[in-house]
């Protein structure tokens, strides 16, 4: 037991003595939390949509009106005699919306009078929300203007759950939170593991009395440390920036962390035991710690639209469980019912990595 | 003219690059490094990033219980949007399901929805969505208005008493509707893909070349051989040039490679010009090698360079609007993307892959990138002489 609280207080003073490992653990976690959180998010708001109106009538205007009126859509203005794609040709605007004339005689005599809508599809995405709005809009101006009887029968009472707002914000920043969990403190993890074996400081190990056991609880420990208080200072910016709080039982999460904490420790120390190289196992992490995570955990985008040939690989990836737990308690609070499961499975994802680390360790000294 | 021509051919230069070449031959991780994450990245971008909403799972309460509600039901899971989950007793049993994850939307049909719609009386059907992302909700929300409103419409033309009420409505107070009909262009068939891989195609260049260069400029330093160039007869920029030289032919040829999978593997159209592409590509690469010079220039090894780099790649991707449009950033982060290279970049090739449109639209996005590569260029020339002395 001394001889891991020793070795933890060995590592912890390497990590205080480096400005530029300290920096990585503490600020840039946060400023990646700020700005990849809003920059990734893919709800939009003020779309530019550019109105040419042939008619130029008052029944026109209105619906024009209606369009200005709305915060989804905002209206640029461009030139009559230039070709309305050349609005999406130069970005000028996301769509572009025809007006034919006769619309304001066809709405007077009781006839349905189509309108077009350009939308530039370049951003699949962005176009669907971009017609939905429209087709909101429109349906509403057509609601208002027709009166009840012609309004549909069957009536839709939404409720959004969980983010009335519709805010990304509180969907993201979770996901990143856990992103810079999984990316950081592994990294830290295993640049110290690849120093010892880089520079044979790993014999000094071997002829002590320190156990393997020891030595790498010690390393995890210290790590952890580290990986509980990046979690710490984000929070502290997830409770007040995004205004996100325990939606339910908070142990969960509570546990879940620790245990995450020492899956991600593992995880660095893992990777710094096989590959004693400091540039190699940087590059390592990067691809386990942040790719994985970024394009197999949900975080951006659903799991269920990766084809099935990756699909299963996201079965393997820890940030996965973890960003669901957390999600789970910051905005739905299902609690232990949901998430006991997940909760198992980083702790033994985490202690197949402490495995492999040790075994990695009995590796190494064949190597040195 | 004559001086210029005699200085890029000169004996030394050509030695020096000969040199370059090399030691890049040699250096098995960086060829890999250089081949490798084109293919695997763009791929897996590609594949894994879609924003697609299909086959949400929708739990559902009928209290209904009558032929009416069942065709509702019906009509909303036979789309490819929802996809039926399972039937609750109770709203409580459906909210546990929806706070558990087991569905991600839910519908709950009224006792009286059929006696309401045999009596002509508007009736409330509630929806139950998971809105924590909201994207998802956006999107499931409009299929759920969607999908009611054609069944709506379908109602109106099947009952007798709606047949009725459609002839007496053709009074003269009746006002005609709007009907909006969407075409997108550029990508009718709505393709996820081509949006993400033309955004990590522009991230791919700019951040290998910037991983690329910075570890070829600082092996000098870190094996303490610059001494030895600096003593050489060779004078700084031809030092610079022959280290930029072997490094940008290579990065030349890996956007080639990323330009094939681009066509093959996920059949992006080539609607405009390649040149266009070709040259906007150049001037990422050399931009990306000026960033990797100035991150080596700031370090003392390869690992400090790699940890530097940290610093500088995660925003620079992030607001790029290469896998998000700019419109989703927050106001006043949006004027930070005509600073970023990988932003004008992702037009020009969204521009003359997917739009075809011609130098006429994207004459800002060039300029933009030739100021930026421009200004980073000088910049990392003066560092690196600044090292060198």
């Amino acid at each position: 037991m001394r001889r891991i609280v020793a070795q933890t207080r060995k590592e912890l003073t390497q990590i205080v003595r480096d400005w530029r490992t300290l920096a990585l653990a503490l600020i840039l976690p946060n400023v990646l939390l700020l700005l990849m959180s809003t920059a990734i998010s893919l709800t939009v708001n003020e779309l530019p949509i550019v109105v040419q109106d042939f008619d130029d009538s008052s029944a026109s205007h209105d619906f024009i009106d209606a369009i200005r009126a709305s915060i989804t859509l905002h209206v640029v203005s461009w030139p009559v005699n230039k070709s309305p794609e050349q609005a999406l040709a130069s970005n000028a605007a996301r769509a572009v919306l025809i007006i034919p004339s006769h619309f304001g005689r066809d709405i007077a005599r009781g006839v349905n009078a189509p309108v077009q809508l350009l939308v530039d599809a370049s951003d699949a995405n962005t176009a669907k929300l971009t017609s939905g709005y429209a087709t909101q809009i429109t349906a509403a101006y057509n609601r208002q203007t027709a009166g009840a009887m012609q309004a549909g029968l069957v009536q839709t009472a939404i409720r959004l759950w969980y983010n009335p707002g519709l805010s990304s914000k509180k969907f993201y920043g979770p996901g990143v939170f856990v992103l810079g969990l999984s990316m950081f403190p592994p990294l830290l993890a295993a640049l110290a593991m690849a120093k010892e074996g880089e520079q044979k400081t790993i014999l000094q190990v071997y002829v002590s009395s320190i156990s393997a056991h020891e030595f790498l609880l010690g390393k995890i420990i210290a790590f952890m440390v580290v990986a509980l208080a990046e979690c710490l200072v984000m929070c502290l910016l997830l409770f007040t920036y995004f205004g996100l709080s325990f939606a339910g039982d908070p142990t969960p999460f509570l546990i879940a962390t620790i245990l995450y904490a020492f899956c991600v420790a593992s995880f660095g120390t893992m990777v710094g035991a096989t590959i004693p190289n400091q540039a190699a196992s940087m590059q390592a992490v990067a691809l386990g710690g942040f790719l994985l995570v970024f394009l197999l955990s949900g975080l951006m985008f659903p799991i269920e639209n990766i084809p099935a040939g990756l699909r299963w690989i996201s079965n393997f990836i820890w940030g996965r469980y973890y960003i669901e737990i957390v999600r789970d308690a910051l905005l739905q609070g299902g609690g232990w019912p949901a998430v006991w499961y997940k909760v198992l499975i980083v702790g033994l994802i985490g202690t197949i990595f402490y495995g492999i680390a040790w075994r990695g360790m009995r590796k190494m000294q064949v190597k040195v | 003219m004559k001086r210029l021509i005699q200085f890029l051919f000169n004996y030394r230069l050509l030695a020096l690059i000969k040199k370059e070449f090399n030691q890049i031959r040699r250096d098995r991780r960086l060829a890999i490094s250089l081949i490798l994450p084109p293919v695997v990245q763009l791929t897996l971008f590609g594949f894994a990033l879609s924003a697609n909403v299909t086959n949400v799972r929708l739990g559902v309460v009928d209290d209904s219980h009558s032929p009416e509600s069942r065709e509702l039901i019906a009509t909303l899971t036979e789309s490819r949007s929802f996809r039926l989950a399972g039937y609750y007793f109770s709203v409580n049993e459906l909210g546990d399901a929806v706070s558990r994850g087991t569905v991600d939307a839910g519908v709950v049909v009224p006792y009286d929805y059929a006696k309401d719609l045999a009596r002509d009386r508007p009736t409330t059907v509630q929806f139950l969505l998971n809105a924590m992302n909201a994207n998802t909700a956006t999107i499931s929300r409009a299929y759920a208005e969607g999908v009611i409103q054609s069944y709506n419409s379908g109602l109106r033309g099947k009952g007798s008493s709606s047949r009725v009420e459609t002839v007496a409505g053709m009074n003269l107070a009746r006002r005609g509707q709007v009907q909006l009909q969407p075409a997108f262009l550029y990508n009718p068939g709505l393709v996820d893909s081509w949006f993400i891989v033309t955004g990590v195609f522009g991230l791919l260049l700019i951040l290998n070349s910037s991983l690329v260069s910075s570890a070829a400029m600082v092996r000098e330093r870190e094996a303490g051989t610059i001494e030895q160039l600096l003593m050489s007869p060779a004078s700084t920029s031809e030092i610079i040039i022959a280290k930029i030289t072997p490094l940008f032919i290579l990065l030349c040829m890996m956007m080639l490679v990323a330009i094939a999978v681009l066509k093959l593997a996920f059949g992006v159209p080539f609607h405009g010009s390649v040149a266009f592409l070709l040259f906007g590509g150049a001037l990422c690469i050399l931009s990306g090698i000026s960033i990797g010079t100035v991150i080596a220039t700031f370090s003392k090894s390869a690992q400090q360079a790699q940890l530097t780099s940290f610093f500088v790649n995660p925003p620079l991707s992030s607001l790029s609007g290469a896998l998000n449009p700019v419109e989703a950033m927050p106001k006043w982060l949006q004027p930070v993307t005509v600073l970023n290279p990988i932003h004008h970049f992702a037009t020009i090739v969204r521009g003359s892959t997917l739009k075809g449109s011609g130098f006429m639209d994207l004459w800002p996005n060039f300029l933009g990138l030739l100021i930026f590569t421009a200004i980073l260029v000088s910049l990392s020339v003066w560092r690196f002489r600044k090292q060198l002395s």
